[in-house]
């Protein structure tokens, strides 16, 4: 049994790595992956676009524009005069918000009176204009609180002059510290890209054994096989155990990838994500089986892994945060190896987490692994009588 | 090119397409899978921040900062705690996103008006809503601190003067993340199609031997590329008009602009999305590879490199010049200008026009490369 | 419509050489094929047969030599070639999830065969294949020998008048096989010409002409009848005996004895003169106490010829 063990497994790296072309499609892809996920995706905004419109023209305007300038989170875009040319700046999508001092604002602040500035939001993407919101926010309360003290100060050196007697100067104030712990640089890079070590392990390793077992089921070498003395279960074996040594490749060069490039940090134990990855593989491996058992032909298998996938790794707390769900998709994704497996990775990479902390995750995925493992094994057997 | 040849390949396609029930439903749920999860699931919108007080304090300014957090939508008080250990079980938990630590001298040191500190404490792992709940935290310490002053400013006689934003919201008021992703879902699903079926036809038909047999017949290779081309554009269109109606209907995405011109520029664009599909597929003589790059091609640009989710101005000047050769990107300035804008022609031509040309340019390399010889 | 409808060869080879690497698939290979032949094109796996079907097709281009089909260089007017051709391939190419007359109707159209006149091809080639009442079953579920016909149907649509069959009768029954051969015959008196390549010998015996392929080279051209002669008259006897091993050793290397080769169940013996070697054989034989069953004089099949050419081939190559 061995043998035939051996001669399958070999026929199939064979297969696999003959044609030069296959051999990079299986490393390049992932690393071309990695580079631009780790670079494109970021949802931080660093450099939020701005237009200024100044319809005041004063020493106090210009005095806000040099916070907004100060602040080092603004790109100024441009100066529109009008607002036709406001407008076109908005509809091009080339600001993402324009900041619009009305006539009278110096006035108005000279004379003690509550004034506003006009933050118009591009709403488009609703995350930026958010982040963008509070970040110009937060320039005019800075300015605000300075010409406040302004007039304190400029009030007080009048009221030491009167005849009551020195009044304190100061005034109370609540500032807050922050303290970010993991990413203290919140750079969404380090959050991205242990998310992207999964997808691709996931990826590969789910379209790679559905499509390579559909395969043989379409040239039609599959019943050559069954006529063989070889059992179902070397079959599977045989057939599965080159894309656990090719997911478990993806991953060390991903890793790799990860940290010499993107310098994400790495604070965690080595062989406990080595070994979770070969317990998460349990699962895609299997549902890779699954899926070659519902496919005649590799094009539906892959039509069926693109199906599945997308559901299954965009709810696995990804990008979009699980807590930002419904309650009812919240619920759903306790079902989703991929966000235990996320949950790992993430914890590992940032955290430093041990087995302490994530023996819930890991036994969860043990059981998911076994069950969809078993039950595709099942109908592996079923389809080959 | 020869009409009857070109009808002659079309319906052939689609006999393969229809005889072929499988794929044909996974094609057509996809959009509504993607919907469901890009439109229900999955928000960025940030509030319901799991926090936790530590009140070392106790007094009524306390109290008073610690309801303004409680009043606001963004964050939900989880727990009030007495030491700082509960705070970082909850963090390593990810029970906890953000702990408000009031020190003891709080209430003194206001009484003396003096400055004190409040210490916010966040999980910075996923940066993006940290980045947001820190900016909503300090918001709303920077409020109460400006409460103070007024009664202060008051007595002294001055009526203070504050500054406050103005915050207009355009195009999109309620900030709906759904209004801002479901119009780029028809981009992104587009891809899929095409790199799904489009990639694997025409390796396909190498795989089966059929290809040979095509190649000995008068068909030309442009003729070949058409008529598979039309057959999926029919799959694709229908994909495309379900996303707009669920969209529109369901989701009730504004669609402010002219349909007419939705409709056409993202037929343009369909047309330049299978025509990359084949194109890839001629490459190859076996569906799996095939398959990888037409992943790598087709939808892992139109997902990332977009400004789908991702906004390109943030990327790395590299990554953005990468971004200028996607015609995803400017497909998806099209459908969010329509649909969140009503934007029309005068605004957009460039785009559309980069789009033609795009379409044209890929089928041109498509119809060279199945210009093939058996070996 | 064929450049030159009335003189010149349907085909005509001059000096094809395809290489592959170092490897030589067709080496030096020259022929014409007269309108209206039958030719055959016969040898083992690997030989070069389909490679140069592949060439005359416009399929593969040559690495030197020239090639033209109904006139038309193959390298400089494919598209011209390809309107005159039709092709079978090895494998019968056929679209599995289309039904038979889908199939058809899809190959009339890409041929050209214009709407008006489709029908009526459509429905000669379901009678000629014997297709009527399987018009709608799919194609996958056909047989080997159906799916021929069919393959044949296809390619004939557009009534070229030059047909390529690659191997057409592989993998297909011996009944299926003679009801196919039938159907070409009836092609060739329809005008058409047949170039057909094969590996079974005896089918060679139905072509007007042959030629023998061994290593990418020709070996033998002619009519069956001339290549048998080649081989000498009344030079090959057939011998069954009690031991077929045996007698081959023992006879192997005797000076009457040109060539010994085993034949199914007996020893088929190439001879100088068989008066003097039939009674030597006896003697041999019988020193050897092998029993002899019969002996005696056979006309050559095509098999034997092209054995005793690879053979020769072999000796003067070693």
């Amino acid at each position: 049994m061995k043998q035939r063990l051996r001669r399958i497994i070999r026929k199939e790296f064979i297969q696999a790595l003959r044609d030069p072309r296959m051999r990079s499609m299986l490393f390049l892809p992932p690393l071309i992956q990695l580079m631009i996920f780790g670079y494109a995706a970021s949802l931080d905004v660093d450099n939020a676009k701005i237009a200024w419109m100044d319809q005041d023209h004063t020493p106090e305007s210009r005095d806000l524009l040099s916070e907004f300038q100060g602040s080092g989170r603004f790109i100024l875009a441009g100066f529109p005069n009008n607002e036709r040319a406001m407008q076109t700046m908005m509809d091009r999508g080339q600001v993402d918000a324009v900041i619009r001092v009305l006539p009278g604002f110096a006035r108005d602040v000279k004379r003690g009176r509550t004034t506003s500035v006009q933050v118009l939001l591009d709403g488009t993407n609703s995350n930026t204009a958010s982040i963008v919101s509070g970040f110009a926010g937060q320039c005019i309360a800075r300015y605000s609180n300075r010409s406040m003290q302004g007039q304190q100060k400029a009030k007080l050196v009048s009221a030491t002059e009167s005849a009551e007697g020195p009044v304190t100067m100061a005034a109370p104030q609540v500032a807050s510290s922050t303290r970010v712990w993991f990413n203290p640089d919140l750079r969404s890079r380090n959050y991205f890209i242990p998310g992207v070590v999964v997808n691709i392990i996931t990826l590969v390793t789910l379209s790679l054994t559905a499509m390579a077992i559909v395969r043989e089921k379409e040239i039609g070498t599959m019943e050559q096989l069954m006529v063989t003395p070889i059992r179902p279960s070397e079959l599977i074996i045989g057939k599965t155990l080159p894309f656990v040594v090719v997911g478990v490749w993806d991953m060390l060069l991903v890793m790799a990838a990860a940290l010499l490039v993107f310098h994400v940090p790495f604070r965690g134990n080595f062989w406990l994500l080595f070994g979770t990855t070969l317990l998460f593989l349990l699962t895609t491996l299997g549902a890779g089986l699954f899926i070659s058992t519902v496919s005649k032909t590799q094009q539906q298998a892959m039509m069926a892994t693109s199906l599945f996938f997308q559901p299954f790794f965009m709810l696995s707390g990804f990008t979009f945060p699980i807590r930002n769900m419904p309650q009812l998709a919240q619920w759903l994704t306790w079902l989703n190896p991929v966000r235990y497996f996320m949950e790992i990775v993430r914890g590992v990479f940032l955290q430093g987490a041990g087995i302490q902390a994530l023996w819930p995750q890991m036994v969860a995925l043990a059981i998911f692994g076994v069950t969809i493992l078993w039950l595709s094994v099942q109908r592996f057997h079923k389809q080959l009588e | 090119m020869n009409y009857r040849r070109t009808k002659a390949i079309a319906r052939k396609e689609m006999l393969h397409i229809l005889r072929d029930p499988r794929s044909l439903t996974a094609a057509l749920m996809q959009p509504l899978v993607m919907l469901l999860i890009f439109g229900w699931a999955l928000s960025l919108d940030v509030d319901r921040i799991p926090t936790f007080v530590y009140d070392m304090s106790q007094t009524p300014e306390s109290r008073e900062l610690i309801r303004g957090f409680r009043g606001s939508r963004y964050f939900a008080i989880q727990e009030e705690v007495h030491a700082y250990r509960p705070i970082d079980q909850a963090i390593d938990k990810r029970a906890c996103l953000l702990a408000v630590v009031i020190p003891e001298d709080f209430a003194k040191n206001i009484g003396l008006k003096q400055p004190t500190r409040v210490q916010l404490l966040l999980d910075g792992s996923d940066s993006n809503t940290a980045a947001i709940a820190q900016g909503y935290a300090e918001a709303v310490v920077a409020a109460y601190s400006q409460q103070l002053q007024v009664p202060i400013q008051t007595q002294s006689g001055n009526i203070p003067a504050t500054v406050n934003a103005d915050v207009r919201v355009w195009y999109n008021p309620d900030l709906l993340s759904s209004n801002f992703i479901v119009p780029g879902l028809v981009v992104v699903i587009v891809m899929i199609i095409a790199a799904n079926l489009g990639s694997l036809t025409v390796a396909r038909e190498w795989e089966n031997g059929t290809m040979e047999q095509l190649l000995s017949t008068p068909a030309r290779p442009a003729e070949l590329a058409l008529g598979k081309l039309s057959a999926y554009f029919v799959v694709g269109a229908a994909d495309m008009l379900i996303a707009l109606i669920v969209g529109v209907f369901i989701f009730h995405v504004p669609l402010k602009g002219s349909v007419t011109l939705l409709l056409v520029s993202s037929s343009i664009f369909l047309f330049g999305a299978l025509g990359l599909g084949i194109m890839v597929s001629a490459m190859f003589r076996s569906q799996l590879m095939a398959y990888q790059m037409g992943t790598l091609i087709s939808f892992l640009p139109a997902f990332l490199l977009s400004g789908f989710i991702y906004s390109i101005g943030n990327m790395p000047r590299v990554i953005q010049i990468v971004s200028l050769f996607v015609p995803a990107r400017y497909f998806m300035e099209v459908a969010r200008g329509i649909f969140l804008k009503g934007l029309g022609v005068e605004l957009l031509w460039f785009n559309l026009l980069l789009l033609i040309v795009y379409a044209g340019i890929v089928f041109y390399f498509a119809a060279r490369k199945l210009r093939q010889k058996v070996a | 419509m064929l450049a030159n409808s009335q003189s010149g060869p349907a085909v005509h080879i001059d000096k094809l050489v395809k290489k592959f690497g170092d490897f030589v698939a067709v080496d030096n290979v020259s022929i014409d094929v007269s309108q209206g032949e039958i030719f055959g094109f016969l040898g083992p796996n690997g030989a070069g047969k389909s490679t140069t079907i592949r060439i005359l097709c416009g399929l593969l281009p040559p690495t030197s030599g020239r090639a033209t089909v109904g006139g038309f260089d193959v390298e400089t007017r494919p598209e011209d070639v390809k309107h005159n051709i039709g092709y079978m391939s090895q494998k019968f190419s056929l679209y599995d999830d289309l039904t038979v007359e889908e199939n058809i109707e899809f190959f009339g159209g890409v041929y050209g065969v214009s709407d008006a006149k489709l029908p009526a091809r459509r429905d000669y080639v379901l009678e000629m294949a014997g297709l009527e009442d399987k018009r709608r079953a799919m194609t996958r579920t056909l047989s080997g020998g159906w799916k021929q016909r069919l393959a044949l149907g296809c390619a004939i649509l557009h009534q070229p008048p030059i047909l390529f069959l690659d191997e057409p009768t592989s993998g297909v029954d011996p009944i299926a096989r003679r009801g196919f051969w039938r159907l070409i015959y009836d092609l060739s008196d329809a005008g058409h010409t047949v170039f057909v390549t094969t590996h079974y010998m005896d089918e060679a015996e139905y072509c007007h002409r042959v030629a023998l392929m061994y290593g990418g080279r020709v070996i033998a051209l002619g009519s069956p009848e001339e290549l048998k002669k080649s081989l000498g008259e009344g030079n090959l006897l057939n011998l069954d005996s009690s031991d077929v091993r045996g007698s081959l050793s023992v006879l192997e290397g005797k000076p009457e004895i040109l060539e010994a080769a085993v034949f199914g169940a007996g020893l088929h013996l190439k001879v100088r003169d068989p008066g003097i070697a039939i009674p030597r054989i006896y003697e041999y034989l019988k020193q050897a106490g092998i029993h002899v069953l019969t002996l005696d004089s056979i006309t050559p099949s095509m098999e034997d010829v092209f054995v005793s050419l690879i053979e020769q081939e072999e000796k003067a190559a070693a």
